[in-house]
């Protein structure tokens, strides 16, 4: 077991260009500062890829992190997260993923593996407690994910394969990393970055564990953990039980459900789309990421696939988002992305695009909303580049802008929003706008408050005082995003459980508002990023059609985004000045004093 | 008369998804859906007020925005009962 508590202490280096590997230990005053995941992948990105570094160029890099939780057997202690710089949308990019990869990554000793360069023709490594090997992956070059976890041996608990399929290695923009077959670091495209290195796929083994410093007291925090989760109906029942696609119902019952490229926000075929519907004429059984007992992934069938999935945010973007009731055919979609590895938001919603600009005479395709039975080929087409799926390959905002309707994208800094309209959940809108790495809603969900009463009950179209909330759950977000953990355990244990563990696990001391500040200088130091990437306030906005167009029906009828207001209060309660830029008082306050020119 | 709609694990307590139900508040619309039926009245209730994370909704608006248990229901009002619920 490493002596160390938490971390490794050590960084693998890779340059495929050179061919070379290398290991330098982990900068332990940064990993205290940002603790792993996406603190420490954006701290380093920082220093890695200027603005002048194009996202899919040999220049850009790609950062695995791991936290100091991960692989510890804390509760849902397995994730890990991948930081670049995006393709899709320009911007600082973090995105994470469960299963078992990131367990084992940690096992072989590292906390991060830095990728820079690209390699002259495809190639795989494989990271072995024997060492580290650049392996020819011409073979495995376009074969989809399935296969190629096959054919590089994963086994869940001894061997773990990260990988791209045909959508990355083409470039698309909306190309995720796979890992365990069917878990992916989804949005932004990360994807694509890693198929521009000509890299198909990171096998990993490992026998190392991470240090614990004081066992006693992590041994009380899993006991803690453990009954606080059993003791919540949301992590011991709800979740297990239903899935997160449980969320379609109630969200459309609210009318805040993006339909038909949002032009809706009520769908009325939400009901065969549902959880309810999933749980009886598809699901096979739940399953769980390494050190879960949540078990919130569905495994389900159709006369044609089986799998993982469909999550909520895919079942609408291919559902209500496309106006798509079917939900076998949404299970098959489903699949096809896991297989071309890609982001199931950003393709559903590039498509419901493609359908609004065909229904208008404006693109030439048989597309149109309802069309359930062109959804598999769409997303096979997309994911090798040819006929009309090389135009949505890039997602929504090039396509929409090469037909001259740009307005016609639902995203945000070119990021496709996910399912929950914001005409209908006022800080919602405040939360996708202000997003660093674009519209996401995993940047600190107001689900809970809006809509569900967790803790409590906000009203979902009061505006004043929003910010304060959102403010709060970006930071929580993103220092579970740097621990790694899973955010569905803060459905069930408050943060201060996860200060309490970080410090047994570390030897150091984390107070619950110390480990949360971690999050607001992660937060801060991303907006830095985006500024000098040359975001301004301009891009803190949603699209036309949620600011300017009303819901036309049901329960938010009459509603726009009021973004103006929230986001003014937002700047002011963020510390940050009228344009958005962090203050040197802030800064200093968080301890980036070093950033305070780059601010200016 | 009002339209309950149930949700998740309500369907399989209740053995039906919609189930109309008598009453001028949602209280007394939840009481007379619950009348023999002490699983259905376990997942809703815990004494007289809703169990924690249970949400319910009339026409879409959460009844703890309006009046509560005492928000008024009209015969053509949608009610709508969540079990506790979670996702992103």
């Amino acid at each position: 077991m490493n002596q160390m508590g938490g971390w490794m202490g050590k960084i693998l280096d890779v340059n495929l260009t050179t061919g070379e590997t290398s290991e330098r230990p982990l900068d332990m005053d940064m990993a205290r500062q940002f603790l792993g995941g996406r603190g420490l992948g954006a701290r380093m990105l920082w220093d890695e890829v200027g603005p002048e570094v194009d996202p899919l160029s040999p220049e850009n890099v790609l950062i695995f992190a791991c936290g100091p939780l991960t692989g510890t057997g804390y509760q849902t202690s397995n994730r890990f997260s991948v930081s670049t710089k995006s393709p899709l949308t320009g911007t600082v990019l973090d995105a994470n993923s469960g299963g078992f990869w990131g367990m084992q990554f940690k096992k072989t000793g590292h906390d991060v593996l830095i990728v820079r360069g690209k390699a002259e023709q495809p190639v795989y490594l494989e990271i072995k407690p024997e060492g580290v090997t650049i392996n020819d992956a011409v073979p495995l070059w376009g074969k989809v994910v399935s296969e190629t976890t096959r054919t590089l041996g994963q086994n869940n608990n001894k061997r773990n394969v990260l990988c791209v399929g045909p959508a990355g290695e083409r470039l698309s923009h909306m190309a995720a990393i796979m890992n365990d077959g069917e878990r992916s670091l989804a949005r932004g495209g990360p994807g694509a970055v890693m198929g521009s290195k000509n890299l198909k796929a990171i096998v990993v083994e490992g026998k190392e564990r991470p240090g614990i410093v004081d066992q006693d007291k992590f041994k009380f925090m899993l006991y803690e953990t453990r009954k606080l989760l059993r003791a919540s109906p949301l992590t011991s029942q709800a979740l297990p039980e239903f899935g997160t696609i449980v969320m379609m119902n109630v969200v459309n019952n609210v009318g805040a459900l993006p339909t038909r490229n949002h032009r809706q926000a009520q769908f009325e075929g939400a009901e065969a789309i549902s959880g309810e519907a999933l749980t009886e004429k598809y699901l096979v059984k739940n399953s769980a990421c390494w050190a879960c007992p949540i078990g919130c992934t569905r495994v389900s069938k159709t006369d044609k696939v089986e799998g993982e999935g469909p999550e909520f945010e895919t079942a609408w973007a291919f559902g209500a988002q496309c106006g798509v009731d079917d939900l076998a055919a949404i299970i098959e979609a489903n699949h096809m992305c896991n297989e071309m590895g890609l982001d199931t938001i950003s393709t559903g919603s590039t498509i419901a695009c493609a359908m609004e600009l065909a229904e208008m005479g404006l693109l030439d395709s048989e597309l149109r909303f309802g069309r359930a039975d062109l959804l598999v080929k769409m997303v096979e087409d997309i994911g090798y580049r040819r006929d009309i799926g090389a135009e949505l390959a890039d997602g929504s905002l090039r396509l929409a802008k090469r037909y001259g309707r740009p307005d016609l994208s639902m995203s945000s800094k070119g990021m496709e929003l996910p399912a929950y309209d914001p005409r209908g959940m006022q800080g919602q809108g405040l939360l996708y706008a202000t997003s660093n790495r674009g519209g996401c809603h995993m940047r600190g969900n107001m689900l809970g408050l809006e809509v569900l009463g967790l803790p409590k009950l906000i009203d979902r179209f009061q505006v004043q005082g929003k910010s304060s909330y959102v403010i709060l759950h970006q930071n929580i977000a993103a220092v579970i995003d740097s621990l790694v953990i899973c955010k569905f355990t803060n459905m069930g244990v408050a943060e201060e459980y996860f200060a309490r563990a970080l410090s047994a696990v570390t030897g150091i001391h984390y107070p619950t508002g110390e480990m949360i500040r971690v999050g607001e200088r992660v937060y801060n130091l991303e907006r830095l990023y985006n500024l000098r990437e040359g975001f301004a306030k301009a891009d803190d906005t949603l699209p036309p059609r949620l600011l300017n167009e009303p819901v036309p029906d049901g329960p938010s009828k009459g509603w726009v985004s009021k973004l103006e207001p929230m986001l003014k209060e937002y700047y002011r309660a963020r510390g940050w000045d009228e344009n958005g830029v962090p203050t040197p008082h802030k800064l200093a306050e968080l301890g980036l004093d070093k950033w305070v020119e780059a601010a200016q | 008369m009002p339209q309950v709609k149930l949700f998740g694990i309500l369907r399989r307590y209740a053995g039906a998804s919609q189930i109309e139900a008598n009453g001028a508040t949602v209280r007394a619309a939840l009481e007379f859906l619950c009348t023999g039926n002490p699983a259905l009245r376990a997942a809703i209730w815990e004494g007289n007020a809703l169990r924690r994370y249970v949400r319910v909704m009339v026409n879409g608006r959460d009844i703890e925005l309006v009046q509560g248990l005492d928000t008024p229901i009209a015969p053509d009002d949608e009610i709508a009962v969540f079990p506790p619920i979670a996702g992103g």
